[in-house]
């Protein structure tokens, strides 16, 4: 259907012309508005409902083992995620602490309706960018290009660039037991005729499932039977612009709790299987094996007996308590009966049922990596509508599509992160060029090059990406050029500053199992001793000026990782090699002789971007690469030997 | 879409090394390469009732007559051998023709396939192409070098089994041994509070050295690989008429050196290579050097050195009836400040009598660091002595031990193969140490994965970008 079109459906009204229109205001949509509005475009932000934009229908908790990462990789280019995060957060932790740098993850507990209420606040104080309320069942195209999207009211609206954030939205039900709502998460209203806009148009669908647990009171709950989960104080914001400036996490924080299931939880989980829709075959669409539902884990892992679940608070002042780990889609009378089977929980009141929620979603194997449509022009779809999980991976996927459609707009070159740069890089490289089975979950084993992707060098790798966007203002951009600059001379004075192996510095080194230099030795050389730290140097180095936390982690690392990473980014600069190598876009790769048949075949259908997206794309052998890379280079010699 | 479109024809080269020699070969690949054999080669003989070599099936032969089309001229009798696509080496319609091995006959009849439209095949394009046409894996491709250059039988009983997939299977096993650990890791890392975490990293560790025994013992097969492919080398050395062309012949099995009692006959290296209990051996005769103020012989000491040092055994020789003081002398000359356990002192010519300054000299080589002593004579019976196969044993110790702690019946060949080991070993060692000295997990499986990288490229499941090239670049034409 296009502008004309729509304009002659019953009761249709033209309701105005936007550059971009982004559908759905979960944290994909909200990041992908404010790139958009902040690059200059004229946005509309589409929501069902007002007050749930940036809802957090799952876990109270943003951030965590890799997601961590992403939210502070979405700030460094100039997202919206970590800000609002830190402004709602009660509870921080830094996950994998004795792990190595590489893997130390950030993570939060958020005041769920502090959340949603600052996302609005955020949005609505924004230029540019304007909210609607509405419910969008028709995106309007016109000659496979986008050209606009209709309200179920039928207020039509022009834009060149629409980006679709539908969330698990689309054609949802949720699922308890024998129990079937027509509805999207929390009980909210879902999105209806979308999809089915988007499968005429040629876009291909697919189908998942994803779940939530149970929500109790917590002065229902006997704490003294659970164990208690304190947050920590001496770690950085997510966002890099608060900390730069000296925020911190709060002081005040709120606790957490962890109990184990029980053999009775077994036994009427046993006692109530034919009752799961998910074995008596209700439930159809895939779910993720990374977040499964606790009958899942008895079922699948039956030499286990008990299961951790996390008790977590949603809010300050709220006693609504969420059970990580506790998802289900049992009938509501089993659900109850397993919280009393929880030791602690015996008497605990159930305030919101758990539930399953099936839903449409693109398949992302027809997307391109600048998130936008391989069918549609113009189109751009953002994270779990992309078949992902997680709001980190949405917001991550939102900023992208935002900043692609901005660029698209306006006639510049589009941003794709690869895999070397960023964790957002992996992610949508995994979706696109792989495709996926089940809801993806973004973990640090899937990136290759994790020990340079961390959570405190974001800044380092994107925001001046960020800046040359222009989603990043001058007045941050000099505070992080002044944070490197102190980092890379201090790493200057540390190698330069030699001290000889006195007694005093003797002791000091064996307080801590190392030992004493043969000869005077840099102060980097001793950091890079596994034992020693920048701090407990503080006494010896006499020449040492105050400097900010976030500087002496840096200097810290890099010094003592600096054999692994230069590893590393021999390893990257292998990588570039057939990243570097583009693709031209009208290559019969069924004609190449050499190229097996399914490579061939799936080539053709993929259109990979670079040699090293093909490299990924399942079915195609590193014996199918050769031969590419043998092509590429006879066509070279082709075309150079033509023009003699 | 021909994966040669920058030249289509076909293309031909001997496969065999050049020079003179019994038989040679031509081979010729490419579609089209029947109609063009059609118009030089006659039909005299064949399983089939073919006439021409395009209607003969493919694996099939015919004893033929190559002549030159522009004279009807005969150049040779051939046995020519058809393969029809894609049931050939390349994949592609596919001859190879076996000639007499004269210069002249080979050089007509590659003239007369080049004027009749096909084209001298590039370097390595006959692998090039079955490996582009998917009929040969990475490895096998380098196997077959390996094959091309194995020049004893142990080398090709080696080579075989790399292109069975043996080297393949046992690096499959260290692979799966790391996925293993780094599956752990990943445990550790990316489910911190998940209760099936395991507690520490010990089996992360004790898997990983599993890995790297598997790597390392690879890697130090090479010693024998590199033997085998090129060589072990012997300098043989001492003051001129000290009886080296002697024992040369000797060890060589044929007289190969001429052994001349006129001093000097020597005088440059000569260079020979034979089989010692299936160990391929390169003996270098250096000349011999006498001492005197002569520049030439200074260049010649020069020389001997330097022959020393790129060998992995040196036999130096001490003859019955030369003065002591002269091969003391010499000896210090050649190797003082050298490591020198791979140095041999014999007495040669023992059947003459005995040096009256042995002593002497025993106490020079024991000066020196050298330890390994033996005793030959001069004449024919030099063949059955105890001295000779004291030596022959020292070659066979010197070829096991060059395989370092490797147990394995597995003798990787390729230098590359080695590099690659020798490296991923290294980091698995890195890997190692960075659990012991309690660094990060993330650290120990980042240079994991760079060593499974280095095992990916042997294996080919890691995609370089520069590899094809240099693989192909290591063929020789031909083949």
């Amino acid at each position: 259907m296009n502008i004309e079109e729509a304009l002659k459906t019953e009761n249709a009204y033209y309701a105005g012309e936007f550059d971009a229109a982004v559908v759905g205001a979960g944290h994909a949509g909200c990041e992908a508005a404010h790139a958009c509005a902040k690059l200059g475009l004229n946005t509309v932000l589409f929501t069902l409902h007002l007050d749930s934009i940036a809802n957090l229908p799952c876990n109270p908790s943003i951030g965590g083992t890799a997601k961590g990462q992403l939210v502070r990789e979405i700030d460094a280019l100039g997202g919206i995620m970590g800000k609002v995060a830190d402004s709602c957060c009660i509870q921080m932790r830094m996950l994998n602490r004795s792990k190595g740098p590489a893997v130390y993850s950030p993570r939060a507990q958020m005041d769920r309706n502090s959340y949603s209420h600052a996302m609005k606040c955020l949005l609505e104080k924004t230029d540019k960018l304007l909210i609607r309320q509405a419910h969008i069942t028709e995106l309007l195209t016109d000659d496979g290009r986008v050209c606009g999207v209709m309200t179920e009211s039928h207020a039509v609206y022009r834009a060149s660039k629409v980006v679709i954030c539908s969330g698990t939205y689309m054609e949802s039900r949720t699922i308890r037991g024998e129990v079937i709502a027509l509805t999207g998460p929390d009980g909210l209203s879902r999105s209806v005729g979308l999809s089915a806009s988007l499968a005429e148009a040629g876009v291909p669908l697919l189908r998942f499932k994803t779940g939530t647990p149970v929500r109790v009171n917590g002065r229902t709950v006997d704490f003294e039977k659970l164990t208690r989960q304190d947050g920590e104080h001496d770690i950085p914001p997510f966002s890099y612009d608060n900390e730069m400036r000296g925020g911190k996490v709060p002081e005040e924080q709120v606790p957490c709790w962890s109990v184990w299931t029980t053999d009775e939880t077994r036994e009427v989980i046993e006692a109530n299987m034919d009752r799961s829709p998910l074995y008596s075959g209700v439930i159809t669409g895939i779910g993720p094996r990374y977040c499964p539902s606790i009958e899942d884990k008895f079922m699948r892992f039956a030499d286990k007996n008990r299961h951790q679940i996390f008790v977590e608070p949603l809010g300050r002042d709220t006693e609504e308590m969420y059970l990580q780990g506790f998802s289900t889609s049992l009938p509501e009378e089993v659900q109850i009966k397993m919280v009393h089977s929880l030791p602690g929980l015996e008497h605990a009141h159930v305030q919101r049922s758990a539930y399953a929620i099936e839903y449409d979603l693109v398949d992302p194997l027809s997307v391109r990596p600048t998130l936008e449509s391989k069918v549609i022009e113009g189109l751009y779809t953002a994270g779990q509508v992309n078949g992902s999980s997680g709001y980190e991976e949405a917001a991550g996927q939102g900023i992208i599509a935002g900043i692609n459609a901005a660029l698209s707009f306006l006639g510049r070159k589009p941003l794709i992160l690869d895999r070397s740069q960023a964790y957002i890089g992996v992610l949508i490289d995994d979706l696109v060029t792989k495709g996926t089975q089940e809801p993806y979950r973004m973990m640090t084993s899937r990136a290759e090059y994790r020990l340079f992707l961390r959570q405190d060098n974001c800044d380092l790798r994107l925001t001046p990406i960020g800046h040359e966007i222009g989603l990043v203002d001058d007045e941050r951009y000099k505070l992080f050029e002044e944070k490197y600059k102190k980092i890379d001379e201090e790493k200057e004075r540390l190698a330069a500053t030699y001290i000889a192996p006195t007694d005093e510095l003797a002791e000091l080194l064996e307080s801590v199992g190392s030992v004493r230099p043969p000869s005077s030795v840099s102060l980097a050389e001793l950091i890079r001793r596994p034992q020693v730290s920048y701090e407990l140097l503080a006494t010896v180095d006499k020449g040492r000026k105050p400097l900010p936390d976030d500087v002496i982690f840096a200097v810290q690392t890099d010094i003592k990782y600096e054999g692994y990473l230069k590893l590393e980014k021999d390893k990257i600069a292998k990588f570039a090699e057939l990243e570097n190598k583009k693709l031209p876009r009208d290559i019969d790769y069924e004609a190449i002789g050499g190229l097996r048949l399914e490579a061939g075949q799936k080539l053709n259908k993929m259109r990979p971007e670079n040699v090293g997206q093909a490299s990924r794309i399942s079915g195609v052998s590193p014996a199918d690469i050769q031969v590419l890379l043998v092509y590429l280079e006879l066509k070279k010699r082709e075309n150079r030997d033509g023009r003699q | 879409m021909d994966m040669t479109v920058s030249d289509s024809r076909p293309f031909c080269a001997c496969s065999t090394p050049p020079g003179t020699s019994g038989i040679a070969m031509i081979r010729v690949s490419g579609e089209g390469a029947g109609k063009i054999l059609d118009r030089c080669i006659r039909i005299i003989r064949t399983s089939s009732d073919a006439e021409r070599i395009s209607d003969m099936p493919g694996y099939t032969s015919a004893y033929a007559e190559f002549y030159d089309p522009s004279d009807k001229s005969s150049i040779d009798k051939v046995i020519i051998t058809r393969y029809t696509a894609p049931h050939s080496y390349t994949g592609s319609e596919m001859a190879d023709i076996s000639c007499h091995g004269g210069t002249a006959v080979k050089q007509e009849i590659l003239s007369v396939l080049i004027s009749l439209g096909m084209r001298y095949a590039e370097p390595g394009e006959f692998t090039k192409t079955a490996f582009t046409a998917g009929k040969l894996d990475i490895n096998e491709a380098e196997a077959v070098m390996s094959v091309i250059n194995a020049e004893s039988e142990a080398a090709l009983k080696a080579a075989n089994s790399q292109l069975n997939g043996r080297l393949s299977k046992r690096l499959a096993e260290a692979e799966d041994l790391l996925y293993r650990a780094m599956a752990l890791i990943e445990m550790i890392v990316e489910f911190p509070e998940h209760d099936d975490t395991p507690e520490n990293d010990s089996e992360v560790i004790s898997l990983t050295t599993e890995a790297r025994d598997i790597v390392a013992g690879l890697r130090d097969s090479y010693g024998k690989g590199r033997i085998l492919t090129e060589s072990l080398r012997i300098a043989l050395c001492g003051l001129p008429n000290s009886g080296k062309s002697s024992l040369l012949n000797a060890l060589a099995g044929y007289d190969r050196a001429i052994v001349t009692d006129i001093p000097g006959t020597t005088r440059d290296t000569l260079e020979l290579t034979t089989q010692i209990k299936g160990i391929p051996v390169t003996l270098i005769d250096t000349a011999g050097i006498r001492r005197t103020g002569d520049k030439v012989e200074a260049i010649g000491v020069e020389r001997a050195r330097q022959a020393c040092a790129d060998s992995d055994l040196t036999i130096y020789l001490a003859a019955c009836d030369e003065d002591a003081d002269e091969i003391t002398a010499q000896m210090k000359e050649l190797f003082e400040n050298n490591d020198n356990s791979k140095v041999t002192l014999v007495f040669s010519k023992s059947d003459l009598g005995i040096n009256p300054g042995g002593d002497k000299i025993r106490q020079a080589a024991q000066d020196l660091n050298i330890t390994a002593i033996a005793e030959v004579s001069s004449e024919e019976t030099i063949r059955d002595e105890a001295g000779l196969a004291q030596l022959k044993d020292l070659i066979t110790d010197y070829y096991e031990k060059a395989g370092g702690s490797s147990s394995s019946d597995i003798i990787v060949l390729a230098k590359r193969h080695s590099d690659l080991l020798a490296a991923a070993a290294e980091q698995l060692d890195m890997a190692i140490s960075t659990a012991t000295d309690g660094l990060g997990v993330d650290i120990m499986s980042s240079v994991i994965r760079a060593a499974l990288d280095n095992i990916g490229k042997i294996t080919g499941k890691t995609v370089s970008a520069e590899l094809a090239d240099t693989i192909f670049a290591g063929f020789c034409i031909g083949k």
